[in-house]
């Protein structure tokens, strides 16, 4: 359903190719809903800026900020022209009482960061790097199954479009030390690398490998 | 319409793992969740209020359930399928404002845990964290990241322990050509024992060559920033003055201007304030520092000891200012301190 947001044509904030809509750190009081133009996210880790996420018109980012103001947890900076409307604690009953649907999609954007942030800290508790890794395979199988939820036949390769950056975002060890699990699975079979993309050859021995560590850790 | 089905003790609503689009609201009897907690692989059980949802994130995001739902008594609850949820909400926007605070807890602990695993180092102090931002983009030449950041820091830490520093990036950045690299000293922070005074001599140099040039920038601005919250109000008003004389229309005329009205409030000089921010008030009605005007209109009314003048614009500052904000607090202090309502 299309959403008919031009009651909040005043919240509407324009920023221009590469500008910062918001830094890491800085105390946080409004959420944006993109509009048009794609938002990037960002996070300094150490030494290194970390892409966390790119985000499209429709989407919502900062909601955080919502009931309280905590600082930021990364930036998120202009991929071009970006069109946002721009909530905060004050507009924000309004926006509830005027568009429903927003706050549908702001549920749905919570319900999807806790059930990821959950299923993070899961990957990060078990006890060594390979079934770390499984386990990211694991889990961004999962979000692909959600998302193509039509064509659930179990095929016997899962093809999944990541990089190695984004298997170290997830599990938390170096891209080297990933490299090197990666490495290990494809030398024992289990997997094949292409460009940005992962295939495995048997999800269900990952999933039985993260399922060992995992009791073992338990007990 | 959703459905009221009752259930009876020791019977099971749904178990953990199961995928269904149902969501529940208890309307009486006694309901358990039973889940496993993520931290300790306990079980963990919290009873379902009267009236309460359950079953709403696994629906809704179609994951698996993440608890099981058990049936302590007998029980009705009230089923709804996810499009009758969906009317529902559109509806009662209370349940969802609601609904929202329940989840964003529980996000805001979660990224806490997963924080926690992560490393303890990152968790840096805000200020800090905000400069170093700064100083990360700067270090890879993305100015216009590094731009925002130090301006960001300067709001918000106007007499921050890395102000001077801050200040010094962002002149450097500003009053560089196109083209250029910007460079600052590559020495640690200037310290309390020698810095402060000759980075400032040296940033007053800085902004004076870039007068010399005809080049109209903002570092002035920010040397009158540095001047005031190092308490030396006189310098700063003229580095303000000299900002607005030669950038009428700057980003940061307002602000200079209030800061100059303060800087003399500060100097006990009130008839002068008074003027300052009386003609402020006529030429930027509609500012969002109208209240900061109001405020200090009421603050040198009340230091020359004209009470009554000065309650009325505490009062007015009240009427105008936005709920929670700084200048709203600090007038409704002044107002109890002199007496009034």
């Amino acid at each position: 359903m299309a959403l008919d947001l031009t009651q909040f044509d005043r919240f509407k904030v324009t920023f221009q190719k590469g500008d910062q809509i918001f830094c890491e750190y800085e105390p946080g009081d409004a959420f944006y809903l993109i509009q048009t133009g794609r938002v990037q996210i960002v996070k300094i880790i150490g030494e290194i800026e970390k892409m966390v996420d790119i985000l499209q018109p429709g989407e919502i980012f900062g909601e955080m900020a919502i009931l309280e103001e905590a600082p930021r947890s990364a930036s998120a900076i202009a991929l071009g022209k970006v069109e946002v409307l721009e909530f905060n604690k004050k507009n924000f009953e309004i926006l509830m009482r005027g568009n429903p649907q927003i706050a549908m999609k702001l549920l749905m954007t919570f319900i999807k960061r806790i059930y990821d942030q959950k299923r993070r800290f899961m990957i990060l508790t078990l006890p060594d790097p390979q079934s770390k890794v499984a386990d990211v395979f694991l889990m961004l199988y999962e979000t692909q199954a959600v998302q193509q939820q039509s064509e659930a036949k179990i095929t016997e390769d899962v093809v999944i479009d990541a990089s190695p950056e984004d298997i170290s975002h997830w599990c938390g060890l170096s891209i080297a030390e990933c490299r090197q699990v990666i490495t290990y699975f494809t030398a024992q079979r289990k997997l094949e690398t292409r460009n940005n993309q992962f295939v495995i050859k048997n999800i269900n021995d990952l999933q039985r490998l993260v399922n060992s560590r995992r009791k073992k850790e338990q007990l | 319409m959703p459905q009221a089905l009752k259930y009876k003790a020791k019977s099971i609503i749904y178990f953990e793992g199961d995928i269904s689009d149902k969501i529940f609201i208890l309307q009486s009897g006694k309901v358990s969740l039973i889940s496993t907690d993520i931290e300790t692989g306990k079980e963990n059980r919290e009873l379902v209020k009267t009236g309460e949802f359950f079953g709403v994130k696994s629906s809704l995001g179609k994951y698996p359930r993440e608890e099981t739902a058990d049936v302590i008594l007998d029980s009705v609850v009230l089923i709804f399928t996810v499009s009758e949820f969906e009317k529902l909400i559109y509806t009662n926007p209370r349940i969802t404002i609601q609904m929202l605070k329940v989840f964003s807890n529980q996000l805001r602990r979660i990224h806490k845990q997963v924080g926690n695993l992560l490393s303890e180092e990152e968790q840096v102090d805000q200020e800090k964290g905000l400069f170093g931002i700064g100083e990360y983009y700067f270090k890879n030449q993305k100015f216009k990241q590094a731009l925002y950041a130090f301006r960001r820091y300067l709001t918000y830490y106007p007499a921050g322990i890395l102000q001077a520093k801050a200040t010094e990036y962002l002149v450097s950045i500003e009053k560089c050509p196109p083209g250029k690299t910007p460079a600052v000293s590559s020495g640690p922070a200037p310290s309390s024992s020698s810095g402060p005074a000759s980075s400032v001599a040296s940033l007053s140099a800085l902004s004076a060559a870039v007068k010399e040039e005809g080049e109209s920038t903002t570092s002035v601005y920010y040397d009158g920033m540095t001047l005031f919250s190092k308490e030396n109000y006189e310098e700063a008003i003229n580095c303000f003055r000299q900002y607005v004389s030669a950038n009428p229309d700057g980003e940061y005329v307002v602000k200079a201007l209030t800061d100059i009205g303060k800087a003399l409030y500060l100097l006990k000089k009130n008839d002068e304030c008074i003027k300052h921010f009386t003609s402020m008030i006529q030429k930027f009605p509609k500012s969002s520092e109208l209240g900061d005007f109001l405020l200090h209109l009421g603050l040198s009314h009340e230091a020359k000891g004209d009470k009554a003048k000065a309650e009325s614009f505490f009062k007015k500052v009240i009427d105008i200012s936005e709920e929670g904000s700084e200048t709203k607090r600090k007038a409704k202090a002044k107002l109890k301190a002199l007496g009034g309502a």
